[in-house]
């Protein structure tokens, strides 16, 4: 058993210290994230609207955005230098494969959503301060569902010959319930309600990426096997 | 089954689904009364709530289908699954043209983020993936391992996607004024939209093992000529 | 090339086969079509009795029922009709 979690962890290692060295995904992600905060702002017309009672959605779309840039580039590195058969080759297990590139999605879009979140904070006049850590939590649980699902996707888009470009038809159907819980509990928070309404969203938000994770572990062997 | 018999089944079904459907055309058009409040743009219901039903059978089908192929590998399970999709997208196409037509009148506008609308139109968006992803690979046998996952990840995200649009729709609630769709619907309404329901799971049935007896045929023929050549 | 798919039609050629599909699918597209026009026609004079105290009659709903069955023979014919095409196209390879 301690290999398996070994062979995951050295994955995950692997991916996110070429991740910090190279910084592709990392600096594309945050510089989104940013530039999205700038753009949104030009596009809310202040005099007829909130800026806070958007500001949730914009959050969650930003999130949508961003991690599918970085998500779509999972295989990338393993598609271009042929190294996709020396992972397969390797003695882990398919499934592990996929919870150690899902774990390193995750740290990457969890990273891009707190710094989002903080962003978005600024420039909005958001007043998150006493509910920060149900938020943090909300944007933990949503994340994982979408690095689940997208990864498994991103597996299955990098095999075909429209590559990244069909990552965002198969996915976006899929996030639907993610994103209608995900904003929907950050709008309360945001708003200062207590944590106690939206614990059944946020259940139902860690059922969805619980799922996700198990059908990705489960058909992720399918997808690259030979 | 042989295809022979598999073409019987189909004609057989598709016939019966046929008169079927003149059958319910009659109820809705002669026998069934009109409702009280929408009046008489309320009778798409009894065509649109069955191809509805039809198009969620043919993603739980293939999904089936798929997750056997994936397992035993038969290619006949394939083909299933992708007749099975095939007949979805159809169905689902129909439920979202027959919505805005009943909702523009019924309701002032011609779409509704409807639970059941909007469930069957992420439905169709995934029967769409799937095709494309079957199509976009050089070898077609990667192509039909990805299709498959598609169904699979599709089929298990609609219960979620199904609570959480209701849960969103409660929220933003729609000027909806009367819903004949619940469980207070009259004695003849309901039986004409049982009917339908029938006819609708026949047709897509008869017509489903017919495209499949034509795939079967048409991955023989493949076969020969690759043997033959 | 021995091609036996069960008991073969002995007197129907495959083309033949295609044109009695054919013919019959366009009457009952025909027959649909005749029976949702008519009772349009019918279903407006028996709603006019219970819509009486209107001044304006308002036939647009009426349009869209029509639309909505129509599409279905549209839909779900145009399903059968392409299938049937594969499989002519089929047949006629597999003649070659």
């Amino acid at each position: 058993m301690t290999t398996y979690w070994k062979q995951v962890w050295v994955i995950i290692w692997k991916d996110l210290v070429l991740e910090i060295r190279s910084r592709e995904r990392i600096a594309s992600m945050a510089a989104f994230a940013v530039l999205a905060g700038v753009l949104f702002n030009f596009s809310i017309d202040t005099t007829t609207t909130r800026t806070q009672d958007v500001a949730a959605g914009l959050i969650w779309m930003t999130l949508v955005f961003g991690g599918l840039i970085g998500v779509g580039r999972t295989f990338q590195l393993e598609a271009e230098d042929g190294a996709f058969q020396g992972v397969l080759m390797s003695p882990a297990p398919k499934d592990a494969i996929f919870l150690a590139k899902t774990a390193a999605n995750f740290v990457l879009l969890y990273a891009m959503s707190l710094l989002v979140l903080g962003v978005f904070a600024v420039f909005f006049g958001l007043e998150v301060g006493s509910n920060f850590p149900w938020v943090a939590l909300v944007l933990g649980v949503g994340a994982l569902g979408f690095v689940a699902l997208g990864t498994l996707f991103a597996a299955v888009s990098t095999g075909t010959n429209m590559g990244e470009t069909l990552l965002p038809v198969l996915l976006f159907p899929l996030l639907v319930p993610m994103v209608i819980y995900g904003v929907g509990t950050t709008t309360r928070l945001i708003a200062g309600r207590p944590f106690d309404e939206v614990e059944a969203n946020v259940r139902m938000l860690g059922a969805f990426a619980l799922a996700a994770v198990a059908a990705g572990a489960v058909l992720f062997r399918y997808v690259v096997e030979d | 089954m042989s295809t022979a018999g598999t073409r019987r089944a189909a004609i057989a079904l598709t016939l019966a689904g046929l008169l079927g459907l003149v059958a319910l055309y009659w109820m809705v058009f002669f026998w069934v009364p009109t409702e009280v409040n929408q009046g008489v743009v309320q009778r798409i219901f009894y065509v649109h709530v069955p191809a509805a039903w039809t198009s969620f059978l043919a993603i739980g089908f293939a999904a089936l289908a798929s997750g056997m192929y994936l397992w035993l590998r038969d290619e006949r399970l394939d083909r299933a699954a992708m007749c099975a999709i095939e007949g979805g997208l159809v169905f689902a196409t129909l439920v979202l043209t027959t919505g805005p037509l009943w909702g523009k009148i019924a309701w002032g506008t011609y779409w509704t983020w409807e639970p059941r609308l909007t469930l069957t139109l992420l439905l169709w968006f995934i029967f769409l993936g799937y095709f494309m992803v079957r199509n976009a690979t050089e070898d077609p046998e990667k192509g039909k391992r990805f299709a498959a996952v598609v169904a699979i990840v599709g089929a298990l995200d609609i219960p979620f996607i199904h609570l959480s649009v209701i849960w969103f729709r409660s929220l933003h609630p729609e000027p909806v004024v009367a819903r004949p769709d619940g469980p207070t619907l009259p004695g003849d309404m309901l039986i004409t939209l049982l009917f339908g329901v029938l006819v609708f799971t026949t047709l897509f049935f008869g017509l489903f093992l017919f495209r499949y007896a034509v795939e079967g045929l048409r991955s023989e023929s493949d076969l020969r000529a690759r043997s033959a050549a | 090339m021995n091609l036996t798919f069960g008991p073969a039609p002995r007197h129907d050629t495959p083309g033949k086969n295609m044109k009695k599909f054919q013919t019959r699918s366009l009457v009952l597209v025909a027959l649909g079509l005749a029976v949702v026009a008519a009772t349009g026609v019918a279903q407006e004079s028996a709603d006019a009795v219970q819509n009486a105290g209107l001044a304006r009659q308002n036939l647009r709903p009426y349009w869209h029922v029509f639309a909505a069955y129509s599409l279905v023979i549209l839909l779900i014919g145009g399903w059968a009709v392409s299938i049937a095409r594969r499989l002519k196209a089929l047949e006629d390879r597999l003649l070659d």
